[in-house]
Order: C-alpha cells, then sequence, then structure tokens
C-alpha cells in the first residue's frame, strides 16, 4: 500500500547511497547508518560505541569543537545521534536550501574524524556520557532493568549480554587509542548507508554526495562480531532474579528470546506483542489493569534484533501494597493464553500498526532512517513499501505456533523489583 | 574536492519559501469553533478537541479533577462499556489520546484518512455522552493516586514539584502538582466527573481542529452531524494571579540519601503567553538554554563535564507560568555546577546577548518552524494553541518575521525585565549530606534542608 519513492545508488568506494523525494515541506532529512553498535564491543570496551558517538560531535579536521551544531543551528535545523545493539545513526534535518551543509559535515567527520580528537575531548565525554549514565539509568527508578534483562535473555558468550550504555568502569577506561583503532575500523564508507529525503534536486543531490563522500577511501572488511553469535532459540528454563531497590511500586518483567528481525517468523512475534500490550483494548491492558487490577500500566514491546534472536518484553507495574507473585501469575496466564488469538485481534493490531507506521513518515527524518534501516539489515530499501503487507499476512495460526515455540515458562526470564525500605528520610541519619 | 574548499563550510542554496498551510475557520450553531487544514501528503488525518477545561481552574482542594475527567473518559459511554469503546476506536486503528494540562483538556486521534467519519463520530460519544461508571471511576482514582506514589519518589518529580511549591505563593494553582495530591484526589468520584464535564465540557470555548488528508468543505457537515446536538453556555474562566512566594535568593536541598546525581531546579514566576515580549523572550532563552550551543549548555556540559545536558524554559500559560532552569549532575560537581549556572544567567542579564547570538537564536527559530509542522499531528497541536489563548487564525502567517525582527535592544530589554537572578530559587534533590557544605560554601547564606515528604506532599498544608 505504500509507495514511497527510493532510488539506490553505491559509489565506488562503497558508501551505500538513497534518495527519496518528497517537496510537500521545504526540509530535507540527511540520515548516516553505520555497521556497528554495541554488538561489535569486546570484552572491557563495553559502552565505547556510544562514547565514539559522543566523541563524533567533537569536531573533525575541518570543524572545530561545537561548529558542528552552531552550523546546524543556525541553519535552522535539529540533529542528533543514536547507538543502539546493531547500528549506530546520525540524523540533521534542515531547511532544504541547506543540504550541502548537511552532507559536507557528515562527510568530514567520517573522513576527516581523527586530527580533531585530543585527549581534553575525551575526559570531557567521558564525564558527559558518565553523567548520562547516572541520570538515565542509576538514579531512576527500575533505570537498571535492561542490565538485568539482557544478562538474563542472552549468555556471557553473546554481544547481546551487555547493554549499550556499557559499565562505568570501561567508559572511564577509554583511551585515544581506542578512539583510533574503532574510527579506522568502523567508520568506513564500506560499512555505511547514506538516505537524503525530503525536498531536493535529484541531480544536484547525487553531485553533492559524489563530491563531499567520494573521495572517502574505504576501509578494510568489517571484523567479525566478538563472541559466539550462535544461540538456541530459546532460553531453555525459566530464570529469575528478584531486586530490592528504591522504587515506588512493585513491577515485574517478563522477557523472551523471540526470532531475530530478519528472520520470517519475527513478524509473527511483532504482531503477538502488540495483541498482548498496544491499546485499551489489548489483552494485557484488558486483563490485568482494568478487570483484575493487579497493574496500574503495562507495556509491551518487541526489539527488532538481528544477531542471533530478537527479544520480546512485557511488564507489569502493581500497586503499592501489591503482591508481586499475584503479577507474574496473571502475567503468565496471558503469555500463555495468547495461542487462542482470533482473527479480529490480529485486525486491531494491524490498524493500529498501519497509523502508527504512516504517522512515523510523515517526517522526512523518521522516513530516512527507516529507508537506511531496511537498508542496512535487509539489503533493500524498498522493503518499506512492503512492510505492512508482511505484518497483514500474519495469521491466527502463525500467531498459535509463535506463541508454543517461544512464550512458555521454557524461555523466560523474569525479574522482579520490589520496594525497599527506604533508608534514610533524615540527612545526617545514616 | 579539493583540500582548500573541504576548508570553508559550503554556502547555502536559493531558499524556498514556507507558508503556514492555510486554515480554514468556521463555526457551529451552537458556538463550537472548527478549524480545517488540508494537507494530502499521507492518507492520515488527526481530529483534535479542544475544551477550555484546564488544571488551573481548580482550587487546591480539588486539584486533579480536569486531569482525573480526561482520564475516566475511557470508561465508557452511554452507548458502550469501556472495553467495546476501545475495540471500536483501535479496529480502525485510532488510539484516543488525553491530554489534560493547566489551561485545557485536548481529547485526539488519528488515523487513516478514509475512517474519518466513523472517527469523528467516536470523538464526540466520548466527550458528549461519557458513562463514568462506578467500577472505572474508583479503578482510573486507584491509578491515579498510584501514579502520585510513583512521583514522590522519582527524582525528576521530586525537584520539580519541590521548585514550583517555592515559586508560588500558597494557593496559586501553578504551585502544585498537575494531577493532584493523595489528598485532593481521594475524593473524587462520578459525581465530581460529571460535574465537572457539565461546568466545562461546553461547545462555547471548544474547538475542533481537524488536520490532514480531507477536504476542508466537507469538514463542517460532518462536525455538524456528530457536535451539533452539544448544548451549552460558556464554562468559567477565573483569571489567575500567579503571585510568588518570595522575592529573594535561597537555596533549598531536598534530602535523597545517597542520591548519585542531584537534580538541580533554578528559577522563579515567568511570564504569561500573552506577554508582549513572546518573541524576544524566545530569543533570550535560546541564547540561556534553549538549544545545544547555548550558554548554559556549552558551559555546564561542553566546558565542564558536569551533566549529560541542561535547558531553560518559560512554561508560559494563560496566567505567569515558572521560568525554570533544570538539569542533573554528578553529586561532587552540584555546588559547582549552581555557581556555573547562575554565573551564566547573571551575566546574560547584566550584559545582555551579544548581537551574534540575537542572530543565531532568530536564524535558529525562524529556521526549525518548518521543520516543527510535519505532521498532522504537530500541525493540530499549533492550531490548538491559537484556540487556547485567543490568538487570531492567521496568527503563523507572519511568525517568522516576528521572529526575524526582534532587536538586539529588545532581547536585552527581555532579559532585563524577565531574569532576576536575585529572586532567585535553587532546588537541589539530592543528598543532603554531600551537598549542602559545599553549597553554603557559594557564600549565598543559608542552605535549608528538607525532607522529600515536606515538599512532595505537604502542599496542601497551609503553613
Amino acid at each position: 500500500m505504500l509507495s514511497i519513492p527510493i532510488e539506490r545508488f553505491t559509489l565506488d568506494n562503497g558508501l551505500r547511497v538513497n534518495l527519496s523525494h518528497d517537496a510537500t515541506t521545504p526540509v530535507v532529512a540527511v540520515n548516516l547508518w553505520y555497521g556497528v553498535g554495541s554488538r561489535n564491543e569486546r570484552e572491557g570496551k563495553t559502552g565505547f560505541a556510544h562514547l565514539f558517538e559522543h566523541m563524533m560531535f567533537q569536531g573533525s579536521e575541518h570543524v572545530p569543537k561545537n561548529r558542528h551544531f552552531e552550523l546546524i543551528e543556525r541553519a535552522g535545523g535539529s540533529l542528533n545521534a543514536t547507538t543502539w545493539f546493531d547500528r549506530t545513526n546520525y540524523f540533521e534535518t534542515v531547511p532544504s536550501h541547506h543540504l550541502e551543509l548537511a552532507l559536507w559535515l557528515e562527510s568530514d567527520r567520517m573522513g576527516w574524524m581523527l586530527p580533531a580528537m585530543t585527549q581534553g575531548k575525551l575526559d570531557n565525554q567521558r564525564d558527559v556520557v558518565m553523567n548520562e549514565k547516572r541520570q538515565r539509568y542509576d538514579n531512576q527508578p527500575y533505570g537498571d532493568w535492561d542490565e538485568w534483562i539482557q544478562a538474563m535473555v542472552f549468555p556471557e558468550s553473546h554481544p547481546y549480554h551487555h547493554t549499550v550504555i556499557g559499565s562505568m568502569e570501561d567508559i572511564e577506561a577509554a583511551t585515544l587509542e581506542d578512539v583510533a583503532e574503532f574510527f579506522q575500523t568502523y567508520y568506513v564508507p564500506n560499512n555505511a548507508v547514506l538516505t537524503v529525503c525530503g525536498d531536493f534536486g535529484r541531480d544536484e543531490a547525487l553531485d553533492l554526495i559524489e563530491r563531499h563522500f567520494g573521495e572517502i577511501a574505504p576501509g578494510e572488511e568489517i571484523p567479525a562480531i566478538p563472541g559466539d553469535l550462535n544461540l538456541d532459540p530459546t532460553i531453555g528454563a525459566t530464570v529469575r532474579e528478584r531486586v530490592e531497590a528504591e522504587v515506588p511500586l512493585p513491577r515485574v518483567l517478563m522477557a523472551y528470546r523471540v526470532p531475530p528481525y530478519t528472520d520470517a517468523g519475527f513478524y509473527a512475534a511483532d504482531i503477538a506483542g502488540s495483541v498482548l500490550g498496544t491499546g485499551r483494548a489489548s489483552r494485557l491492558y484488558r486483563s490485568l489493569v482494568r478487570e483484575r487490577r493487579v497493574a496500574k500500566d503495562v507495556t509491551s514491546f518487541v526489539l527488532p534484533l538481528t544477531s542471533g534472536a530478537g527479544m520480546l518484553l512485557v511488564w507489569a507495574t502493581g500497586f503499592p501494597d501489591g503482591d508481586p507473585c499475584e503479577i507474574e501469575a496473571a502475567l503468565a496466564a496471558e503469555m500463555e493464553g495468547l495461542s487462542s488469538v482470533t482473527d479480529q485481534e490480529i485486525k486491531r493490531a494491524v490498524a493500529l500498526t498501519e497509523t502508527a507506521l504512516v504517522r512515523q513518515i510523515e517526517q522526512v527524518g523518521q522516513r530516512a532512517d527507516l529507508v537506511s534501516m531496511f537498508d542496512q539489515f535487509f539489503d533493500d530499501p524498498a522493503r518499506l513499501n512492503g512492510e505492512l503487507e508482511r505484518l497483514r499476512a500474519v495469521t491466527p495460526a502463525d500467531v498459535s505456533a509463535f506463541v508454543s515455540g517461544f512464550l512458555g515458562a521454557e524461555n523466560r526470564a523474569v525479574l522482579t523489583y520490589v520496594p525497599a525500605t527506604v533508608k534514610s528520610a533524615t540527612p545526617g541519619v545514616a | 574536492m579539493s583540500e582548500s574548499s573541504r576548508s570553508v563550510a559550503p554556502s547555502a542554496g536559493p531558499v524556498r519559501s514556507f507558508d503556514f498551510p492555510p486554515v480554514h475557520a468556521d463555526v457551529l450553531d451552537n458556538g463550537l469553533r472548527i478549524r480545517s487544514v488540508q494537507v494530502g501528503r499521507l492518507p492520515v488525518v488527526t481530529a483534535m478537541l479542544v475544551l477550555d477545561a484546564g488544571e488551573a481552574l481548580l482550587d487546591d482542594s480539588r486539584a486533579g479533577t480536569a486531569v482525573l475527567t480526561g482520564d475516566c473518559l475511557e470508561g465508557g459511554t452511554a452507548k458502550r462499556s469501556g472495553v467495546e469503546l476501545a475495540e471500536a476506536l483501535e479496529t480502525i486503528g485510532a488510539g484516543l489520546s488525553i491530554g489534560t494540562g493547566w489551561d485545557s483538556t485536548t481529547v485526539s486521534l488519528s488515523c487513516m484518512a478514509d475512517r474519518l467519519d466513523d472517527a469523528i463520530g467516536l470523538l464526540a460519544e466520548v466527550v458528549l455522552q461519557p458513562a463514568f461508571p462506578d467500577d472505572e471511576v474508583e479503578r482510573i482514582r486507584g491509578q491515579r493516586l498510584a501514579a502520585i506514589h510513583q512521583r514522590e519518589m522519582d527524582p525528576v518529580g521530586i525537584a520539580t514539584t519541590a521548585s514550583r511549591r517555592l515559586t508560588y505563593r500558597d494557593g496559586v494553582p501553578y504551585g502544585r502538582p498537575l494531577g493532584g495530591s493523595v489528598e485532593s484526589v481521594g475524593p473524587f468520584n462520578p459525581t465530581a466527573a460529571a460535574g465537572f464535564v457539565v461546568a466545562q465540557y461546553r461547545p462555547k470555548g471548544s474547538g475542533l481542529v481537524v488536520v490532514g488528508d480531507v477536504d476542508p468543505g466537507q469538514v463542517r457537515s460532518l462536525v455538524e452531524t456528530h457536535f451539533g446536538e452539544w448544548t451549552g453556555g460558556t464554562g468559567l474562566r477565573p483569571g489567575i494571579d500567579a503571585e510568588a512566594r518570595t522575592h529573594e535568593r535561597g537555596i533549598v536541598v531536598v534530602h535523597r540519601a545517597d542520591a548519585v546525581q542531584s537534580e538541580i531546579r533554578i528559577g522563579h514566576v515567568g511570564q504569561a503567553r500573552s506577554t508582549p515580549l513572546y518573541f524576544a523572550l524566545r530569543v533570550v532563552n535560546t541564547v540561556l538554554g534553549g538549544a545545544f550551543t547555548s550558554r548554559l549548555n556549552l558551559n555546564l556540559r561542553e566546558e565542564h563535564g558536569f551533566t549529560y545536558g541542561v535547558r531553560s524554559r518559560f512554561l508560559v500559560r494563560r496566567g505567569e507560568g515558572p521560568w525554570c532552569v533544570s538539569t542533573a549532575v554528578g553529586t561532587d560537581v552540584t555546588a559547582d555546577a549552581v555557581r556555573e549556572a547562575v554565573s551564566e544567567i547573571t551575566t546574560l542579564v547584566a550584559d545582555g546577548p551579544t548581537a551574534e547570538e540575537v542572530d543565531a537564536a532568530r536564524d535558529y527559530l525562524a529556521g526549525v518552524f518548518p521543520l516543527e509542522l510535519e505532521t498532522t499531528g504537530q500541525i493540530a497541536a499549533r492550531i490548538a494553541e491559537l484556540l487556547v489563548y485567543d490568538l487570531p487564525d492567521d496568527y503563523y502567517a507572519d511568525y517568522r518575521d516576528r521572529i526575524r525582527s526582534v532587536t538586539l535592544e529588545e532581547a536585552c530589554e527581555a532579559a532585563r525585565g524577565c531574569i532576576r537572578p536575585d529572586e532567585m530559587t535553587v532546588v537541589v534533590g539530592g543528598d543532603a549530606d554531600e551537598v549542602q557544605g559545599p553549597l553554603e560554601g557559594l557564600g549565598w547564606g543559608t542552605v535549608t534542608v528538607a525532607r522529600r515528604s515536606e515538599y512532595a506532599r505537604a502542599w496542601t498544608d497551609r503553613q
């Protein structure tokens, strides 16, 4: 049903380029995916892919520190970057007459980052990232959930065992040599996808891309992902952890290994996740929140990961005096009961996904990001246009097979948070 | 490309003009205003009903009533139970979104354009015929109480709650948390919800915004069909007297034992949405803490590494909302961060922004305007703002020109007039055992230490 126009090219140095035109609004998005994420980190280097992403904003040979932000903000643009398990993305959305500025900035740090690196910049960004970890993980109720869950769902030998933010020790130990080696290994045109989406002239854009990125030398072949990617399809048992922490309410999380995004079986997992937890008519909301009232809120999502397995995760937050065992039993019953899914439930899940996807691609930045993703993960950027059809093709029988194969007790990680007694409400009293 | 040409930033190409899309204005006989905009890039549409039903209408004893009434709309209608209502909406791909603020309640949904008729019918049913069954109201009240309990233990919630309470005099709504307290939410029941709907969910003072792949010529009859029978005069709209609690500088630490970071809030009473300095203030705030390259962020993050980020905001409302700088910093650098932030604020007010900074801020704000108007939801929210704040329909036509016309003198004057360094209250949510001494070392007088419960709950107390 979607018909997003996408033209694809490859430069001589291996950089994959996608152009997707839409002149509705005079803005243009520049989006770069590098095929490197936390899965590429070696022992003792956790969190480095993300720290490196911060260093990419510290300037390059022709762009002094802070200048990248100054130029884009001055142009009336927005910009950011994110690091994830399987990739790191960088993006700018700018008024369309500033397309070349964004391309120049991205190309300068792809080709000429290292001459600008200094110990002072690294020290500064290590502090920033450690404060990011404190703010988003350590000083947040339940903020360490993904550390627990990833370690429970994936074995120590697998690269998804550790989190994207990594450990404080490893972040602190990062050196300039690490920066140089990581850059030369992974930040090469043959490990990147560039998507330009929005209001631009096709020939002019191609010419600018060739001019700015064409002379960047390709790197070596990308090294294999460290660790052992071979995984059993399921965890093989119920594994559980109980955490007493300074949290206001009990919360039970359940996570499951599911087929990776690159496997055809992923779509049944995605639909199952929506039937369970998307919207007020979803099973978990209806049962745990509306009817049984053991939870004040429920959440479900499916992580579209590509290396060995993905992950389906649900959680339910209880009331102050709630019993975590009761919440766990209620969650487990809904997970297993999903084998009886109806056509109507799938129809609802697809309709909500359809609206969400169309709303997402209203923004050229989001659209560009999806095009880059489909290129990086599937070598097929135009796959975006068929995504809804793949979801619509899922049948109740597919979901039942998925549920019996993946959502049972032999593939379950259960993490329970219980409120600890508050240490000391009065200062000076230990 | 040669080395020499790479060393200079490329110049911009020819500018393409951007116009805010035309807004078609209409009004039903019952007073309901209609605003529609055709955006045909994708087959999607957003319908947003704005009700003059914000929390600022309520006194402290009923705080949270607007939020809870909005939440309880999902409990069902005269025709459908809550479950049936959710089914009906979600089967057409339309999740209902209810947002309650100080100045309004908005009930909105987005869906594929060919389902708009059904969607607007359901939107009308939710707002005009809510049922508020006992059982559902009780459930949703329980969820709200649990959420209040969560807020009271959340580092961000603790610091923000204390900051607002210390900013405003007792009895000013903006000094309390939006969703109310355990005490004010306790008595909420179906009668309270129905009473609030009768008083404030009225066609006069409300507006329905429809944006997307739809012919504006057809919107009126669609709205008339579903909202034509709605009756009632204008609801209450009392003025807000947003008086400050204090005009003196102070530092308060809200203690959290062993906190690994301090949540910092610095601020005082700010400005109303109607301020004539609105555009100049946007420029000033961008320079201070409204962009990545703002003075505060470049100092606290990019120079000192104290924080992941810091920002400054004027929260403009019908009355004078707060001006607030917020950040989270490492416990050991808390006093250093406060000193640097206060120094940046004081310098900006004393010397004003530079001409270069004003230029850059104007270019940034004018440039990002179209970036924030890509989706039907973003456009609808912008138009809803016009309805809530009584701004003219063509307000956005010269929005960018008005940003660009802010002068250096106006920016300096706005900074001096709207930021008062001697009246700032600094709130630090963190480990008092670690931060009190260093904060006292700043030499700004006594540092008051409070237990978190004093600010989390006790705002209803009359002290």
